[in-house]
């Protein structure tokens, strides 16, 4: 821990220059195709730093995010239809929603250990895919639109949502830059490293796991709310989709968890290969993203644990 | 009272299909802590080695099972040796990574090869049924319930009864203390596994004439297993079978009085109440962390 000072400030000094250049690049030709590709990357450095912010800084893998990507984007896109709220304001309060939806399922589930936590957070991302799915044919009238999904109003151009990703992205990781340092973070590292020990030395375990839910939980409903927007349909096959929660899991993994850079590197590299992949064999594409999975797995361990790789090493001497 | 009592069998019969087809996530998670996110592809693969069986040698489902049995051992045998047995004491997000790169591959290369149509397995008494007392019984479904039955027991003769069960319970209780009395552990996880898989396959093939068998038919079995083995008690295999029965009457019961779709979330509302309140399973007997 001495020499993480130094080095922070480094990084965030990258950070700030590699901020500053994407902020102008817009200006200077980015445009079309790559313009949407590049907000697409901000997107995914923003939900995988979400989750690494809960599930890296404390060693409980979340396997649910998605519900919470899922409700922004119904909350959303509800918000505008059927309520004719402006997009900032029904993004807010979708993050809202999402907060205390969070705080109702984190208060029962972060009580559970390992195994049960990761199912417990899935069985949840699970129910509320259905409950949206079939939610029409039980109240017997049109609401969520069943396996239809629900269409936006038409979008603002796409530099728009450059700048809004971007934000998020920006938000994120200095979000979790500031927690890394603060007391928070070191009570939710404490709690990775050995959780009943931290409650021991008076970390209140289960209120600061709540929190750090909540505030990964709701920046995610509110980046599901932008998507929403951004696409302009959604369905809830698509937004309450496993592979979204999968994707944020392997970004972070891939970059390291439970560190700042992680989900930067790791979800700009996945993004990278899967556009690359996606594009060249559309119908091969997903044989290809877990063969990548399982060799990384297999062969590379050590190297993409990060965090988790000190954990290891220390319990086995 | 008779609709009541016809879901009500409705649902014990799918419950004995379900739990058939959880038991193997219940001993991979037992003995090793693997949870596997690939487990509902053995159902969908031994589910297609019936269906080709039956369409191209022209088979009987049943007699197929031998086939399923070897088949889906040999596969389990494979990804447990190269693959699983590597992970033994890394964290667990690493298994759950791994077991669902798995499913990508194995399910995606299936869509390739058989693509995605919907495939049935009539056979000539598919629509027969018994009727008893005013219920409906298909025959197949019947004696697919029967043969799971077996199954079931089979696999809980093996785990109390032989010497290799004996092997198998001690690696799960204490890895270190079996690895000191002489059991080579990861002969046993391989065992285990490929195990976990034959019986999964078993389930796929039996499934095979009352389910409809398409490439993506997997995935929602892993998550069927999942509620399954917290119902029963995480790692206690034989509570697979009141897992299965508890959520087939329960899935039964709620589409004959609400609607099919809102019966899925009924289930994952239940395994969210049963892992806050009872880990340990409707028995307690479960291992809770």
């Amino acid at each position: 821990m001495i020499g993480s000072r130094p080095r922070l400030e480094g990084i965030l000094f990258f950070l700030l220059t590699l901020g500053v250049i994407l902020l102008i690049l817009p200006f200077i030709g980015l445009e079309g195709y790559r313009l949407r590709f590049f907000s697409l990357i901000f997107m995914w450095v923003a939900l995988a730093g979400c989750w690494n912010l809960m599930s890296g800084y404390t060693g409980h893998i979340d396997f649910g995010p998605v519900a919470y990507f899922g409700v922004g984007s119904y909350c959303t896109a509800l918000l505008m239809i059927k309520g004719g709220f402006p997009f900032f304001l029904s993004v807010f309060l979708s993050g809202v929603v999402c907060a205390a939806l969070s705080l109702a399922i984190g208060l029962s589930t972060l009580r559970l250990q390992g195994a049960y936590f990761a199912i417990a957070t899935f069985a949840a991302a699970e129910a509320l895919k259905q409950i949206f799915l079939e939610g029409d044919r039980v109240i017997g009238m049109e609401f969520f639109g069943g396996a239809h999904g629900l269409t936006l109003p038409p979008p603002l151009p796409g530099i728009f949502f450059y700048y809004i990703m971007l934000f998020f992205m920006a938000l994120v990781v200095g979000l979790t830059a500031v927690i890394q340092r603060s007391k928070f973070g070191y009570g939710l590292r404490a709690i990775r490293e050995a959780e009943q020990a931290a409650e021991l030395s008076g970390v209140p375990t289960l209120r600061i796991k709540v929190y750090a839910y909540i505030l990964s939980s709701s920046l995610i409903g509110c980046i599901g709310g932008v998507e929403a927007y951004w696409l302009t349909y959604i369905i809830p096959d698509d937004v309450f989709n496993v592979m979204r929660t999968i994707q944020m899991v392997i970004m972070t993994l891939l970059g390291g968890m439970g560190t700042i850079l992680g989900p930067v590197i790791g979800a700009s590299f996945l993004t990278l290969i899967s556009e690359f992949l996606g594009a060249r064999f559309v119908y091969d594409y997903l044989i290809f993203v877990g063969m990548v999975i399982v060799v990384v797995i297999l062969l590379m361990p050590q190297g993409i644990m990060g965090a988790l790789g000190k954990k290891k090493r220390r319990v086995s001497v | 009272m008779i609709l009541f009592c016809q879901s009500l069998v409705n649902g014990l019969l799918l419950g004995g299909i379900y739990a058939a087809c959880s038991a193997g996530f219940a001993l991979a998670f037992g003995v090793m802590g693997v949870v596997n996110l690939s487990h509902g592809d053995f159902v969908m693969l031994g589910a297609f080695i019936t269906y080709w069986l039956f369409v191209l040698a022209g088979m009987d489902p049943f007699l197929t099972l031998p086939f399923t049995l070897l088949f889906l051992f040999i596969i389990g045998f494979f990804m447990q040796k190269l693959a699983i047995n590597r992970l033994v004491g890394s964290p667990p997000i690493m298994s759950y990574l791994l077991t669902f790169g798995l499913h990508l591959v194995i399910a995606n290369l299936a869509l390739r090869t058989w693509t995605a149509d919907f495939r049935t397995v009539q056979t000539s008494y598919s629509g027969l049924t018994i009727i008893f007392a005013g219920l409906v019984l298909p025959y197949s479904r019947l004696a697919t319930f029967a043969l799971a039955m077996i199954v079931i027991g089979g696999l809980y003769l093996l785990l109390y009864r032989t010497e290799t069960g004996r092997a198998i319970r001690a690696t799960a209780q204490d890895r270190e203390m079996a690895q000191l009395m002489g059991i080579k552990i990861f002969k046993i996880y391989t065992l285990t596994f490929a195990l976990a898989a034959a019986i999964t396959g078993l389930a796929g093939s039996l499934i095979s004439s009352t389910f409809v068998i398409h490439p993506q038919m997997g995935l929602p079995f892993t998550i069927t297993a999942f509620c399954v083995v917290v119902l029963g008690g995480m790692g206690y295999v034989p509570g697979t079978l009141w897992g299965g029965i508890i959520l087939g009457v329960v899935e039964s019961l709620a589409t004959t009085y609400l609607t099919a779709g809102i019966s899925l979330s009924l289930t994952f509302f239940l395994l969210l109440l049963m892992l806050i309140f009872r880990p340990g399973g409707i028995l307690g007997k479960g291992i809770v962390e």
